[in-house]
């Protein structure tokens, strides 16, 4: 038998998949943007002399490209820029904590569920309709008023949202593995059930769980800046974009480059995560057109 | 498909229980004394042991549970301290709101979405079938307070064209209803379009590919009756449970909407009940929101069964 192919399977597979992907150059530049993003919020101290939270009241409401201030400073006279960059720290944390808290959960829940189906899963089922049945602003608004408004309840709140989701994913790729051939032959020679669902079941599903998480990070992060928008998510005085939003809408008549700013830096961030999870799912999901 | 019904039927109800008992338990995990907390900041200690004693807060915690649903069915939900309204006539006020601007939402959802995702599938591959995704992926990351936001600065601020706040009802000044309802409307709809525009174009791509089309195509059907009459009506059936699962969504735009636009209604008294710690109000909103939720999932999953038979079948065999 002569081999054709230089590469193995698998590498080949890879290679078509980045092919898929590098073709699609806004999926790239939103990859790059998403980099950029990071290092961002990484050299925040570097990129900009002003605290975000330093208070300075003799150049209140300044406008943008004066008395050395990029873009202008706030009621306060904070620097706008400053707090938009330190503002990426509080949004990606929320966007990524969420999303790897909720995958983290969901996920085992998902494959017990799928693989057992039976009771256990009838009993899944219910709990994550009940969880369905309140929209992640009443979750985040019950947990602000029990424990108190802040970053980690709003991490809390957005996770526990994506919860139902991933579980169904699992739960479907689940059901859909334990019927192929190579699972059938670890049951027959005897695998155990930690086994099968670990080293059998979840590396195979790995590619919807990507295509789902690379979804559901714009989509924490869209929520928290709501919740800070409407004063239940990251508290003051750290810089979150949706608070700074809300005090925005105040001086709406004679500065509105306070509201303009900060929405633009949520729509950069949400557009890049979006128009690269679209390319990845392209390139890694060969059944969606 | 009686029995696919039954069964349906029951598991929402064994939803609609347990919500109603994380309800219960969320109420009573509220920081301090939950009779502290029902009658507000500065209740006093006669009120304090009234609603002691009025929610039986002295009883095991099962006999409270059965209490507070016999509480629930005879629509008693308690007295706003905050307005000193019952808590049923503050929701009742406001309800039209929330639903007429929820209604619009979806409606505009669906006259800008369906028809634009059959235009891409149909135009797959080509500029037209990559703009719209754009401008849909444009709609999902676009953060809806600010849409508004820009909205009311271009639209009320700098041209003074539509009114930037406020509401007057529909049976008192329909034209000044119907206004006030242009911005949160466009806002709150243009995600449900974009979702629904994916879900459409998805949904059409894949009928267009099924034997029976092709069988249709085949025939010599024109291609008019192809899509219109054979790829469409299996296509919307997908997007219905679809505008079924975006009503939770929906509903926190809806709040944060009726938060930019002031609009009286349902999400903006949940965000005022927070920070006013009214408890009675906070509690029958986030029953009332998973009430809801539930019933209609379950009336879209009937319509579902009722648009395409093999989901009944596929229950009736089991």
């Amino acid at each position: 038998m002569t081999d054709i192919s230089v590469a193995p399977p698998k590498v080949r597979r890879q290679r078509r998949r980045l092919g898929v992907f590098m073709k699609r150059k806004v999926a790239v530049a939103g990859g790059l943007g998403i980099v950029l993003i990071f290092l961002l919020a990484i050299f925040a101290p570097v990129l900009t002399q002003y605290s975000p939270t330093a208070t300075d009241f003799s150049h209140l409401l300044a406008p943008p490209f004066s008395s050395g201030h990029l873009f202008g400073t706030d009621q306060l006279g904070r620097d706008t820029f400053a707090r938009l960059i330190y503002g990426t720290q509080s949004t990606l944390e929320v966007g990524v904590v969420a999303t790897l808290f909720g995958t983290a959960v969901a996920v085992p829940i998902g494959i017990i569920s799928g693989y057992y189906r039976g009771w256990v899963d009838s009993v899944i089922m219910r709990i994550t309709d009940v969880i369905l049945a309140f929209p992640f602003l009443v979750i985040a608004v019950g947990l602000a008023a029990i424990l108190g408004p802040s970053l980690r309840n709003a991490i809390l709140a957005l996770g526990i949202a994506q919860i139902p989701g991933v579980i169904r994913i699992a739960r479907a790729e689940a059901l859909g593995l334990r019927e192929q051939e190579f699972v059938q032959a670890a049951v027959a020679s005897g695998a155990s059930d930690p086994t099968i669902l670990v080293k059998y079941l979840f590396p195979n599903m790995l590619s919807p769980l990507v295509v789902q998480a690379s979804v559901a990070i714009p989509g924490a992060i869209l929520g928290s800046a709501l919740l800070s928008f409407l004063g239940v998510g990251v508290q003051p005085p750290t810089p979150a974009w949706g608070s700074m939003l809300a005090t925005a809408q105040t001086y709406l008549y004679q500065d509105y480059w306070l509201a303009v700013l900060p929405g633009l830096a949520i729509l950069l961030t949400t557009l890049c995560f979006n128009f690269f999870g679209d390319g990845l799912r392209d390139a890694l999901d060969p059944s969606i057109g | 498909m009686k029995r696919y019904l039954y069964r349906r039927a029951g598991a929402s109800f064994i939803t609609l229980v347990l919500a109603s008992m994380v309800v219960f338990a969320g109420v009573r995990a509220l920081p301090g004394n939950m009779a502290v907390a029902l009658s507000g900041e500065n209740g006093s200690a006669a009120a304090i042991a009234a609603i002691t004693k009025e929610y039986g807060l002295d009883k095991p915690i099962v006999v409270q549970y059965f209490d507070w649903v016999k509480q629930l069915l005879s629509g008693n939900l308690g007295i706003s301290p905050q307005t000193g309204q019952s808590v049923v006539s503050e929701i009742a006020q406001r309800l039209p709101v929330t639903i007429e601007l929820t209604l619009l939402s979806i409606a505009f959802g669906i006259v800008v979405g369906i028809p634009t995702g059959i235009y891409a599938a149909l135009r797959r591959g080509k500029a037209a079938d990559y703009a719209s995704n754009s401008i849909a992926i444009f709609g999902l990351s676009i953060p809806s307070f600010w849409f508004g936001i820009l909205l009311i600065l271009l639209f009320s601020v700098r041209s003074h064209i539509l009114p930037s706040s406020g509401f007057v009802s529909f049976f008192s000044n329909p034209l000044g209803n119907l206004k006030d309802m242009v911005m949160p409307v466009v806002v709150l709809g243009s995600g449900v379009a974009a979702i629904l525009m994916r879900q459409m174009r998805s949904g059409m791509l894949e009928t267009l590919r099924s034997d029976y089309v092709r069988t249709a195509r085949a025939k010599g059907l024109p291609e008019r009756v192809v899509i219109g009459k054979h790829a469409l009506r299996n296509s919307v059936t997908a997007v219905v449970t679809i505008i079924g699962l975006q009503f939770g969504v929906l509903l926190s735009g809806v709040a944060v909407t009726e938060q930019v636009f002031l609009l009286p209604g349902i999400g903006q008294l949940t965000i005022d009940s927070v920070f006013q710690r009214d408890y009675p109000t906070l509690q029958a909103l986030a029953l009332l929101i998973a009430f809801s939720y539930i019933v209609i999932n379950f009336l879209v999953d009937v319509a579902y069964s009722y648009l395409n038979p093999r989901v009944r079948l596929v229950g009736a065999s089991k």
